[in-house]
């Protein structure tokens, strides 16, 4: 039998059905707000197409960011991905095969020239030519500028590569940035987080391969399935928060009754990210359930602007007052996730403006 | 060994969401009845605690027809109380709820054998056959 060409055909030898196919895309779509319909277009199209190459670079970071990729789904889910993406070179992963690794970067990079997505994790020093970060007697700079040259397009996965992250936090003694200051002239996803979501990452991946073309992106260059509603407009606490009801300290009986915790410092209303939806740890819960607001961790600067525990300056009102007040009212005129879909269009495109007027 | 209440995460409470979505599901099954067109709503994409669904499914019932699909873990689906409503739970390998839907249909899609599937069987069951009569 001839060797296997699609995804489909690869998955197929391996006795997958379209049925998992079918359940995978039912959660990536679920995970990036796309109608259920999309679902189903998402499975027809991985299975005609071919296996996406990708090389993962680490620059100034934690590592974080790889911990929460490998982490991404459950084992049996965790498998589909990795069949839908060839991870042909991770500095963090693939650390102690040395000289060979570096090797089957080089051939990766000569098979797929043009083809291949670049993620790129962590910020880039630039003071005194970038020595603060270097890998195999490169520095960070010349490795991000050299594998940029041949790449389709550019992942900056976690709020370092995209926006300078903590090694960017006042008084930023490297110098260091995000990938998109170098890097102008390939497009560039920024995947912010503290870590990022999980299946923001592999998600991305999976809808480029899926719709041959890059997602939509905001002012920030993030991909608006899933960042083009706040923490806010999905967050269950909002009909608290709508009926002024506040948790005014962590152990007081607001925060028992699961208040709104706005007033103990959420920064839930400015921040766009999916973690109230998709949610953490395999989907139990998020940092809001759990009883603490959000650090705004998505956010440019997030780590600069003083204090966790204070609120934000002024209430910001979005999609989730129509929500929260039709279900106040226990009836709703038309349909709620076609409201809630059609308002994470409006929100981003609001947002965008807001940000451009600041 | 359980942790004690002020460390648990907070129990999210009933929001009314369940009623909404109650209300979407009732209007979408009218257009079905009446025209064929089907629905599929995605309820971990909404703003809904735990309490919300758990009042959703509740209410909504358990009709008919149950089924269990072993496809990268678990799969529970359900016809509801009211035909044409079936609720599709996705389980994945670490027994997580990876995504649930509300199908408003006669079968929900991932019941039905994907043409390139049955292809596929199709091969090895004459794979089998040949095999078979080879050996007689
Ligand atoms: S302020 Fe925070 S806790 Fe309150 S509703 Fe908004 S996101 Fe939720
Ligand atoms: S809830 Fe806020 S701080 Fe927490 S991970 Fe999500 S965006 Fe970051």
């Amino acid at each position: 039998m001839s060797k296997p060409q699609t995804i489909g055909e690869m998955l197929q030898e391996q006795g997958v059905s379209r049925r998992a196919f079918l359940k995978f895309t039912a959660y990536l779509a679920s995970s990036m707000a796309l109608t259920p319909q999309m679902a189903k277009a998402m499975a027809d199209n991985l299975a005609t197409a071919r296996r996406q190459s990708v090389i993962w670079l680490s620059f100034q970071e934690c590592s974080g960011c790889t911990e929460s990729f490998t982490r991404s789904f459950s084992p049996t889910l965790e498998d589909l991905i990795f069949n839908f993406i060839s991870l042909d070179y991770n500095e963090t992963l693939m650390n102690v095969s040395g000289v060979a690794a570096i090797e089957a970067r080089r051939k990766a990079v000569e098979e797929n020239k043009g083809k291949y997505i670049l993620v790129a994790e962590g910020a880039i020093p630039l003071d005194d030519d970038g020595v603060f970060s270097t890998s195999a007697g490169n520095t960070s700079l010349a490795e991000l500028k050299e594998l940029a040259k041949d790449a389709m397009a550019i992942i900056a996965v976690g709020s370092c590569a995209t926006f300078g992250g903590i090694p960017a936090a006042l008084p930023n003694p490297t110098g260091a940035v995000g990938i998109d200051q170098i890097i102008t002239d390939k497009p560039i996803i920024n995947i912010p987080g503290c870590p990022p979501i999980p299946e923001a990452m592999t998600g991305t991946i999976a809808y480029i391969l899926s719709f041959g073309k890059l997602p939509e992106l905001d002012h920030l260059k993030r991909p608006l399935i899933y960042f083009g509603n706040s923490i806010h407009d999905r967050c269950y606490r909002r009909p608290f928060y709508e009926r002024g009801l506040f948790a005014k300290s962590f152990d007081d009986e607001g925060a028992r009754k699961g208040w709104c915790l706005y007033e103990v410092g959420c920064k839930g209303p400015v921040t766009y990210n999916a973690c109230a939806t998709v949610k953490w740890n395999g989907g139990i819960t998020f940092p809001i359930q759990s009883g603490h607001g959000c650090l705004g961790c998505s956010e440019p600067n997030f780590w600069d602007k003083g204090g966790f525990y204070k609120p934000i300056p002024a209430p910001i009102n979005t999609v989730g007052k129509v929500v929260a007040g039709a279900a106040a009212a226990g009836v709703v005129a038309g349909a709620v996730s076609a409201t809630i879909a059609r308002a994470r269009k409006k929100n981003a495109a609001k947002n965008k403006v807001k940000e451009e007027n600041q | 060994m359980s942790l004690p209440e002020s460390l648990t995460p907070c129990t999210p409470p009933l929001t009314g969401m369940a009623d909404s979505v109650l209300s979407e599901i009732a209007e979408r099954l009218q257009v079905f009845a009446l025209s064929g067109e089907e629905t599929v709503i995605d309820l971990r994409s909404l703003p809904m605690s735990n309490a919300d669904r758990n009042d959703l499914e509740v209410r909504l019932g358990r009709g008919e027809v149950e089924i269990k699909l072993y496809v990268s873990g678990q799969s529970d689906i359900w016809e509801t109380t009211f035909a044409g409503v079936w609720w599709v739970r996705h389980i994945d390998g670490d027994g997580r709820i990876a995504a649930e839907e509300i199908n408003i249909t006669s079968v929900p899609d991932i019941l039905r054998a994907h043409p390139d599937d049955a292809r596929a069987a199709a091969t090895r069951l004459a794979g089998i056959n040949t095999k078979e009569s080879d050996d007689v």
